[in-house]
């Protein structure tokens, strides 16, 4: 049920603390506020709201951001209207949606800088192998197939996956705050 | 920030030289001196076989000295140091009782070389050399038989003496200080131009770039709108028309989105990016919907990669005639020296019998792929099972790209050659795996 529209990413902050929706449908380009900016405020404020972007070609750096920043998934504008509500349904039922093109944007966010610093999270094999394997197109359940696990078990591991990456955004920031401070140092 | 710490910077070296070569002037000239008017002054002193000795000392150790380079040594210097500090007491024993304030010192000036050798290699640190000379000052007027409470009355010649040292070593010091650190400025102004260089560089490839993108696009948006026109005026529009208009724009959209989300980055010559060639290879499919998706961005020569490109449209043609799927999608990353492709698709699938497909007349593509995969020493590997689906993995060996050589195996000599040449002109690159 659609309990509110708003046309701006300003609005959509407003609205989503007004009304507690269970999941938000968020379009990346808006205006006054960004996508990912209004992702990370909301996710913030309410962190029981699922949000879910709406991405045009699903490649753009914005939705590996909006990840970052809280996003429980994207699926494409381009998606039939049965499909789009059928992501809505999962993302509320707790299950990350998660499409190829995002697992190949996540493998080469943990490639860029895997083993550079000691503490920052990285993937464990299995989680490697099941994002690669959401890469090529497999679904959970053929991923369950293939490795022999259950379906729970693949949806933790992309959860994992998720949460992961939401923490490199806190060492990324702190990396960025370290390196602004020593710069600012004697001359 | 300059780098004043360390060794000198070789780009200080032709100051540097500069320096020490006149500081050895002054050692021989004031050396000459010393000997000079210790030969006229003969019968004035009290040992003559002291000065002789101190005379024929000095001088083989400043030959010693300035053969072997020793500014450059901290033991030679101190070394350096000491047989100058020594001078001074022994110019006092030498030299007529109480003569010492009133006619020309031994030494003359030549302990002061020390001292400027020491600010010329120690820097400000030279500074301890001068305060250490004039302390031996002091002990010249001692040996000399000057009474402690006569110091005080030769305090001017004293205070004199020991400003000159410390001067000397002090401007020595500024002076190589100077030259350190410009140079160390100099580096960094010259690397900062070099970046800078690098950047205007890269930004007017960029702006070259986007202008034919944007000029392209420009045409192709009206085209479409052209296009779009004519069909509005037709009674009913031909799904085969739209579905050719659709393309096109997706195309245009594809080449700036490429443009606005990749690094400004050109391949070297004779490579092309995968993701590049996959895209294209995967943009003429119909009937199935294609993701195209890599991990990292890397080149290939374009030889290779073309018809890499090649086997993966095969691949999806396959798809679209045989699997029945809903969704297809090409998977590319580089696995320990490898490039990997996979295409896989949500079909049905079909058991692996050579026989039977060769009968059915559906080996057709499969051979085709293998062949051109294996011509390029890789290998193709085919997962597959009834209702499961299907994934094509081709595997193909970078080495050639990591070890920068860019030669391409498959063709005749005349692209070799043209290889070679292109090897010669540019340095290649490693293939750059840390952006998306």
């Amino acid at each position: 049920m659609v309990v509110a529209e708003a046309a701006d990413g300003g609005e959509a902050i407003e609205l989503a603390n007004e009304h507690m929706p269970d999941v938000v449908l968020m379009d990346l380009q808006l205006s006054t506020v960004s996508g990912v900016e209004a992702t990370r405020r909301i996710a913030e404020d309410a962190p029981a709201i699922k949000i879910m972007v709406l991405s045009a070609t699903g490649e753009e750096a914005d939705v590996l951001e909006a990840v970052k920043a809280g996003a429980a998934g994207y699926i494409l504008k381009s998606e039939s209207g049965g499909d789009i509500v059928d992501a809505v349904r999962r993302v509320h039922a707790g299950e990350p949606v998660f499409t190829s093109g995002l697992a190949g944007l996540v493998l080469s966010e943990f490639r860029r800088v895997a083993g550079k610093e000691a503490g920052e999270p990285g993937l464990t094999q299995r989680e490697n192998e099941i994002l690669r394997l959401v890469a090529k197109g497999y679904t959970y359940r053929e991923i369950a197939e293939k490795l022999f696990i259950s379906m729970k078990t693949v949806q933790n591991h992309v959860q994992n996956i998720l949460t992961k990456l939401r923490l490199r955004k806190r060492y990324e920031l702190m990396r960025y705050a370290i390196q602004k401070g020593l710069d600012r140092g004697p001359d | 920030m300059a780098r004043t710490r360390g060794p000198v910077a070789s780009e200080a070296e032709p100051g540097m030289r500069g320096l020490w070569l006149g500081i050895l002037v002054f050692r021989w000239a004031t050396f000459a001196w010393m000997a000079i008017a210790a030969a006229t002054r003969w019968h004035t002193f009290r040992r003559p076989g002291l000065a002789l000795a101190a005379v024929l000392i000095t001088g083989a150790w400043n030959a010693w000295f300035s053969l072997t380079w020793g500014w450059r040594r901290p033991r030679a210097r101190w070394v350096d140091l000491a047989i100058a500090i020594a001078l001074l007491p022994v110019s006092g024993l030498v030299m007529a009782e109480g003569a010492i304030s009133r006619e020309l010192f031994f030494a003359t000036a030549y302990p002061a070389s020390a001292a400027l050798t020491m600010g010329a290699g120690a820097g400000l640190a030279g500074l301890l050399a001068g305060a250490a000379l004039s302390v031996g000052l002091v002990f010249s007027r001692l040996a000399n038989g000057l009474a402690p409470g006569d110091l005080i009355a030769d305090w001017a010649n004293l205070v004199n003496g020991s400003v000159y040292y410390l001067a000397a070593a002090a401007a020595t010091g500024v002076v190589r200080r100077v030259l350190v650190t410009s140079a160390a400025e100099r580096a960094d102004a010259l690397e900062e131009a070099a970046r800078q260089r690098d950047r205007a560089v890269r930004l007017a490839e960029r702006d070259a770039l986007s202008r034919e993108i944007h000029d392209s696009v420009l045409q192709a948006l009206a085209l479409v709108g052209k296009k779009g026109k004519e069909l509005a005026n037709l009674p009913s529009v031909p799904p085969e028309e739209l579905r050719e208009l659709i393309d096109l724009t997706a195309r245009q959209e594809r080449a700036l989105r490429t443009l606005l989300s990749e690094p400004p980055g050109e391949p070297p010559e004779g490579m092309m990016a995968v993701k590049a060639a996959l895209d294209e290879a995967a943009s003429g499919i119909r009937g199935v919907p294609v993701t195209v998706t890599s991990v990292g961005l890397t080149w290939m020569p374009t030889g290779t990669m073309s018809e890499v490109a090649r086997a993966v449209h095969e691949a999806l043609e396959n798809v679209v005639e045989h699997a029945q799927a809903t969704r297809a999608t090409v998977f590319a990353e580089e696995v320990d020296r490898q490039l990997v492709i996979s295409v896989r698709d949500d079909g049905v699938g079909f058991t692996y019998d050579e026989e039977r497909l060769a009968r059915d007349g559906k080996l057709g593509l499969l051979k085709s792929m293998k062949g051109r995969v294996e011509g390029l020493r890789g290998a193709m590997a085919v997962h597959t099972a009834e209702g499961r689906g299907t994934e094509v993995e081709f595997r193909l060996p970078m080495e050639e790209v990591t070890s920068g050589h860019g030669r391409e195996r498959s063709r005749g000599g005349a692209e070799r050659r043209a290889d070679q040449g292109s090897r010669s002109r540019r340095p290649p690159r490693v293939a750059r795996r840390d952006t998306v």
